[in-house]
């Protein structure tokens, strides 16, 4: 299974509150969505305004604040289709992991140039980067957590729920797990 | 077994086989979860779709903090859907409307040293500060919680940090905080465990280490925990008399083995700091307050989880005492808690900020959290003694947060700038404040001068 798509840049350190100013916290998906990246001002580099279908391409520490899970649900309600960073904050992740959105770590990752088309390979753990000519190792997920991405989120993972509404990744897909 | 961290123990306790075959992850039986009205909203429709009940009513401690009172016809309807599941799934409703989730967890019995305690809110880690692995999570992690009475977590390394020296009247909990992620940078504590062994002269006051343990997860870590010592018990015997410790949490307390691994050590000797202020944007510039630039002040915050409590509100009081409020400064004080509130009412210190021109709020998370009371505009600058600075937290992204100790946002209220409080205080003002925070001369007289 791949993923690609244009890359959406974004830097080190980038918080939650960035990513998601809390007054956009609702019940209401319209509000939600609205608030994506409504504090980002100077921390992406946004080619196109249309942010269907882009993977976010990040820096050191992706996500790191708060928990509110309004965060990581409008990156689903944006259509962000997976996130890469050189690392990931450790509730962003697992918000946006338990809601069936793929985040993985690229340590190695450059800096892209923005719009960058990529390519994410969760079989074989490679981000590839055609124009760059880059193709680079993903930390191997832990088995726990390509077993919820394969089942489309942490509670069909557990059998409590339905998915989120992340773009399903494939009832058996094998989702890489070896050593980089 | 080998020798473990003290995170290690209390997670080991309980832990079987891991989740998936080869996973580092295990399922984890937890003591008390903790929920406030925001989070606890998010799962809700879900979680009745799952068509089971909460595992444990008992075992939840529910707050109500983040839209107490209301500000807006939305922010009424979320806070009145969770109330309603609280009665639906019989949660006890004592905390509600009481103060800060986190602020009423230390201040209550139900949470004990030993504890696995989980929370739909980042700042759960304060709990830490008692001797239990408490740790912060989104809201899909609690639903599954609420249903199951689990989490799915894998055991965090840690970071051992040594406090030495004696601690300065000037110098606060947050000096410290900000200390420790100013060493270990904004991402320097992902996935780990923060264990922070006490050794200070005299020791650090508990009401710091609540701030310390407070800011663990602004460096990143899964969760950050004092080792349990003779100032816990005090404290505990203090704050539940009679009744004791919770049974299952009589025995004595988990410790950390002689000759844990640790992934780092760092040492601070407490002596040695000077007051630190975060500069505006995000925790990764953080300087001694007499090198920041003395840039013009419109706001000053005391309040929030990390920085409303009776030690802050006190200190904050022993400067205004006699004073004013620098001319176009707004100070916005919010006690952490109804505990706080009323010890402030009892002991005077509201009379003080009151006539030194503080606005006092109810408790809730309020400013800090960008949700009211409190927001700064475009332009503005705001002092805070909450824990985070990120840009539009508190209101406009364009407006910029100081993060500071409540003496060093108590002297940008008095001189209308960011500064160092030891250029502009004397020392008589803080006199024995560690070991006596607010005199006992002072109580009720007001010490209005």
């Amino acid at each position: 299974m791949k993923i690609a798509g244009k890359a959406l840049i974004m830097g080190d350190n980038v918080n939650t509150d960035v990513l998601h100013p809390s007054r956009f916290f609702s019940l209401d998906d319209r509000t939600v969505r609205s608030g994506f990246l409504q504090a980002a001002a100077g921390y992406e580099q946004v080619g196109g305004s249309d942010l269907a279908g882009r993977l976010i391409v990040a820096g050191e520490n992706f996500g790191c604040g708060s928990s509110r899970e309004t965060g990581a649900r409008a990156f689903l309600l944006a259509g962000v289709r997976a996130v890469v960073a050189r690392s990931l904050a450790r509730i962003f992740s697992r918000n946006v992991r338990n809601l069936g959105l793929p985040a993985v770590e690229c340590p190695s990752l450059p800096t892209l140039a923005p719009d960058a088309l990529v390519e994410l390979d969760l079989v074989q753990g490679r981000l590839y980067v055609p124009a760059a000519s880059l193709d680079l190792p993903l930390v191997p997920l832990d088995p726990f957590w390509a077993k919820v991405l394969e089942a489309g989120g942490l509670l069909p993972f557990l059998g409590l729920g339905d998915a989120a509404g992340a773009p399903k990744l494939g009832a058996s897909l094998p989702v890489y797990r070896g050593t980089p | 077994m080998k020798p473990q961290t003290l995170t290690g123990k209390i997670l080991r306790r309980n832990v079987a086989a891991p989740i998936v075959t080869g996973s580092e992850f295990f399922r984890i039986p937890v003591d008390l979860v903790l929920g406030h009205d925001a989070t606890i909203a998010l799962l809700i429709e879900r979680f009745k779709k799952a068509g089971r009940r909460i595992w444990d009513p008992s075992r939840c401690f529910f707050a109500a903090d983040h839209f107490t009172p209301p500000s807006t016809p939305e922010r009424a309807d979320i806070l009145h859907r969770y109330l309603t599941f609280m009665k639906e799934e019989a949660v006890a409703e004592d905390l509600v409307y009481r103060g800060i989730s986190h602020q009423l967890l230390i201040e209550d019995r139900r949470c004990q040293p030993g504890m696995v305690i989980c929370g739909a809110d980042s700042h759960t880690v304060m709990a830490g500060a008692l001797g239990n692995f408490a740790c912060g999570m989104g809201s899909t992690d609690i639903l599954a919680l609420l249903l199951t009475g689990e989490v799915i977590l894998s055991i965090p390394d840690s970071i051992r940090v040594d406090f030495e020296g004696m601690l300065p009247e000037w110098l606060f909990g947050k000096d410290l905080a900000l200390e420790i992620i100013r060493q270990l940078g904004e991402g320097g504590a992902v996935d780990r465990c923060l264990e922070y062994h006490d050794r200070t002269t005299g020791g650090l006051p508990m009401e710091s280490r609540f701030t310390i343990a407070n800011m663990a997860v602004e460096a990143g870590a899964t969760n950050g925990v004092f080792v349990p010592d003779d100032a816990l018990r005090r404290y505990l015997s203090e704050r539940d008399g009679a009744a004791g410790p919770l049974a299952g949490f009589e025995g004595a307390w988990l410790l950390p083995d002689d000759g844990a691994e640790y992934i780092q050590q760092l040492r601070i000797d407490v002596g040695k700091l000077r007051p630190l202020v975060a500069l505006p944007g995000d925790l990764g510039r953080i300087v001694p307050a007499e090198e920041a630039e003395p840039r013009a002040v419109q706001q000053v915050f005391i309040g929030s989880c990390a920085g409303g409590r009776l030690e802050d509100l006190a200190v904050v009081a022993r400067v205004l005492r006699g004073r004013r409020v620098a001319p176009g400064v707004r100070l916005v004080v919010t006690p952490a808690s109804q505990a706080v509130f009323h010890a402030c009412l009892r002991n005077g210190i509201f009379e003080v900020l009151s006539a030194a021109g503080a606005m006092i709020t109810n408790s809730s998370c309020g400013a800090c959290g960008g949700i009211d009371k409190g927001l700064i505009g475009a332009g503005e600058v705001c002092v805070s003694t909450s824990n985070r600075n990120f840009r539009g937290r508190m209101g406009s992204p364009e407006g910029l947060i100081y993060l500071a100790s409540p003496l060093t946002a108590a002297a940008a209220a008095v001189t209308g700038k960011v500064c160092d409080p030891r250029d502009v205080l004397d020392d008589r003002c803080l006199r024995n404040f560690h070991t006596d925070p607010w005199p006992a001369a002072d109580r009720m007289s007001g010490g209005v001068a």
